[in-house]
């Protein structure tokens, strides 16, 4: 898509819908490091589920900064996809052209405006018709330099009839390193196309983070759309999107976060129910430690015949001194749609602790066991490696609890 | 291996137990009647340390100490552990995992499994969330495979035939008439159908938060199913307790 650079100017100085406002003058444009894969940056990877010692291995995009360190297509699956740079393949095809800034508008706020107005950097996935991908591809999007805006464009296409499971995981070098993240993901999802794409990430008390996503489901299309936030965000605001356009499309959004430290965080889903029998669930399991507030905003629109929505959302508060906040919105246009919500907030259940105890753990260990089988996995529907892998990573990040 | 001296119990500020003293020796098993409310979830419940279930007064000795003031998982570590009747759901926790961790933490390492197989526990009931959406039987079947995970030196089984359909009564009559071969253990059951498997030494009737009658499980039991627990009422008058 063609965009305007005036009206992106004038977009630069509007804020998003919701979340705190930032100013992007605070923040660094450009890298003033020099990028180093070393010991540091391998291990906070694998701290949010991308293995770089297995890079070579496996499917692996590793962005640092603005600077692509690494990638590879895992020799198995060379000829079932293409995995580039976003730069590259706006060059190479100019259907990708026309596909980018489809799903997000560039001129939504500063965000997306300061994302349109630079470079283009991310990556561009192409899976082709009818490939199914077993092993999952792994991209990391790190910041590195103190201060920077890590500005990510990301385009997929899953064309009809393929298969694969994507995680993404983002962080940063230092845990109270200034910062913030800027991620457009765009999704194209083809008829009978089946993607799961998963986000793990860790920020820190000092990072900012705004994704923008955009996705866009054909007949019988079925994503699943996860994300993980683990630990603490200095602010944190997205409402990814999702339009199921085809018959039977089906998407599923969930959102595990244990949220703690002064983090602010503002989540949300948005579903528009456009093609009949499409299903769409949006569901979130969230502790809230320390001072952490998190809102939570669910949206589901049915405007096609048989449309099925349901929002449900689950808090644990481990704080007096925190805050969960949920607002789920249905709106239907259809008779026979059906459209439900359920939301409960509550406090560990004594219960439970006492059970546990009574097989021999200590309360604090109950605590983690209870803590931990809250922040349940298996709403994300991935494979039961990648399931283990990620249930490792949120115990690893609970473990100081 | 457990001694329950004038046992004094209270929940919130109601006095449920009034006096109660028994004695369960090595790898003895002893079940306990009553009818409903009579205090014997009470009993269980403050034996292995229940925070809601206050001690009063009275004392409760366990392999040769004093327990009283021990908290509840302290007592589980000691090697007390019960089945209970009506368990909590665990959310994200899976059967499989709980008992894993049991047994590793209590040197039984990979031979829970034997348990869960001879329990009939399936792989698809180990990969679910503990009791969570789990029926009668298989509550049941779970709580038993849990209390024996840990290889306790007293379990205290809190109505292990209650609400279970006959095979599954089958089952579990079965696995505790080898499981707790020189274990001790409490039975606390109402109608007594899992004396159909078991032979315990003795017999303790609770009525109203006193032990109204004790002695042969059998002669009790038939009793108890003839006459009812008025039997025991009874009897309790004309001892004078």
């Amino acid at each position: 898509m063609q965009v305007d650079e005036r009206r992106l100017r004038e977009a630069l100085s509007k804020p998003a819908e919701y979340g705190e406002d930032l100013d992007l003058g605070e923040f660094e444009q450009e890298s003033r490091e020099r990028v180093e894969v070393d010991e540091d940056v391998r291990r906070r990877s694998l701290e949010v589920g991308v293995d770089l010692r297995r890079a070579s291995s496996l499917t692996t995009f590793l962005q640092i900064d603005h600077e692509i360190a690494y990638r590879a297509v895992q020799k198995q699956f060379q000829g079932d996809i293409e995995l580039m740079p976003i730069q590259e393949a706006l060059e190479r095809y100019p259907w990708v052209r026309e596909l980018f800034w489809n799903l997000v508008s560039p001129y939504a706020d500063k965000y997306t405006a300061y994302n349109a107005l630079r470079p283009p950097s991310g990556f561009f996935l192409r899976i082709l018709e009818g490939r199914r991908l077993h092993m999952p591809i792994q991209a990391c999007f790190f910041s590195y330099s103190p201060g920077i805006i890590q500005s990510v464009h990301n385009l997929i296409v899953a064309e009809p009839g393929s298969e694969a499971y994507i995680i993404t995981g983002c962080t940063m070098r230092r845990g109270d390193q200034k910062g913030l993240h800027i991620g457009v993901t765009e999704i194209f999802v083809k008829p009978g196309a089946k993607l799961n794409y998963t986000m793990i990430h860790r920020w820190g008390p000092n990072f900012h983070v705004r994704p923008r996503t955009g996705i866009i489901l054909e007949e019988s299309a079925a994503t699943s759309y996860n994300y993980v936030l683990l630990g603490h965000v200095g602010s944190f605001q997205s409402k990814p999107f999702t339009r199921l356009e085809g018959r039977g499309a089906t998407i599923s959004m969930s959102n595990i976060i244990y949220l703690d430290g002064s983090s602010k965080m503002d989540m949300g889903g948005d579903c528009s129910i456009a093609g009949k029998n499409g299903r769409a669930e949006l569901t979130t399991s969230a502790v809230a430690l320390d001072r952490a507030k998190l809102t939570m905003r669910g949206r589901i629109l049915c405007e096609a015949d048989d449309g099925r929505g349901h929002i449900s959302c689950r808090g644990l508060m481990l704080s007096d001194e925190a805050e969960i906040y949920t607002i789920p919105e249905l709106i239907s246009r259809r008779m026979n749609a059906s459209l439900t919500h359920e939301a409960a907030i509550g406090r560990i259940s004594e219960d439970q602790l006492i059970y546990l105890m009574s097989r021999g753990l200590s309360r604090e260990e109950a605590e983690s066991l209870i803590v931990r089988g809250f922040l349940d996995v298996s709403p994300l529907n991935l494979p039961s490696f990648l399931e283990e892998s990620i249930k490792k990573i949120i115990d690893l990040a609970i473990k100081g609890f | 291996m457990l001694r329950v001296e004038n046992l004094h119990v209270a929940v919130r500020d109601r006095l449920i137990l009034k006096g109660v003293s028994l004695e369960v020796g090595d790898g003895e098993v002893h079940v306990i009647f009553g009818p409903n409310g009579s205090g014997k979830s009470t009993l269980a419940m403050a034996i292995i340390g229940h925070p809601d279930y206050r001690i009063v007064s009275g004392r409760i000795f366990f392999d040769g100490q004093d327990i009283t003031e021990k908290p509840i998982d302290e007592r589980a570590r000691m090697g007390i552990s019960i089945a209970f009747q009506n368990p909590p759901k665990l959310h994200g926790v899976k059967l499989k995992d709980l008992l894993a961790r049991i047994a590793s933490e209590n040197g039984v390492g990979e031979r829970f499994l034997e348990i869960v197989d001879r329990l009939n526990i399936s792989q698809e009931h180990l990969n679910r969330y503990v009791n969570v959406g789990f029926s009668g039987g298989e509550i049941k079947r779970c709580e038993l495979a849990q209390a024996l995970a840990s290889n306790p030196k007293l379990i205290i089984l809190d109505e292990p035939d209650s609400g279970v359909d006959v095979e599954n009564l089958e089952l579990i009559g079965r696995f505790l008439s080898e499981s707790l071969r020189g274990r001790s253990a409490l039975i606390i059951t109402h109608h007594g159908y899992i004396l159909r498997h078991l032979k315990p030494v003795k017999a303790h009737v609770l009525i109203d938060g006193v032990i109204a009658c004790e002695g042969d499980p059998d002669q009790i039991l038939n009793r108890i199913m003839k006459d009812g627990y008025r039997w025991c009422e009874r009897c309790r008058l004309m001892r004078g307790v």
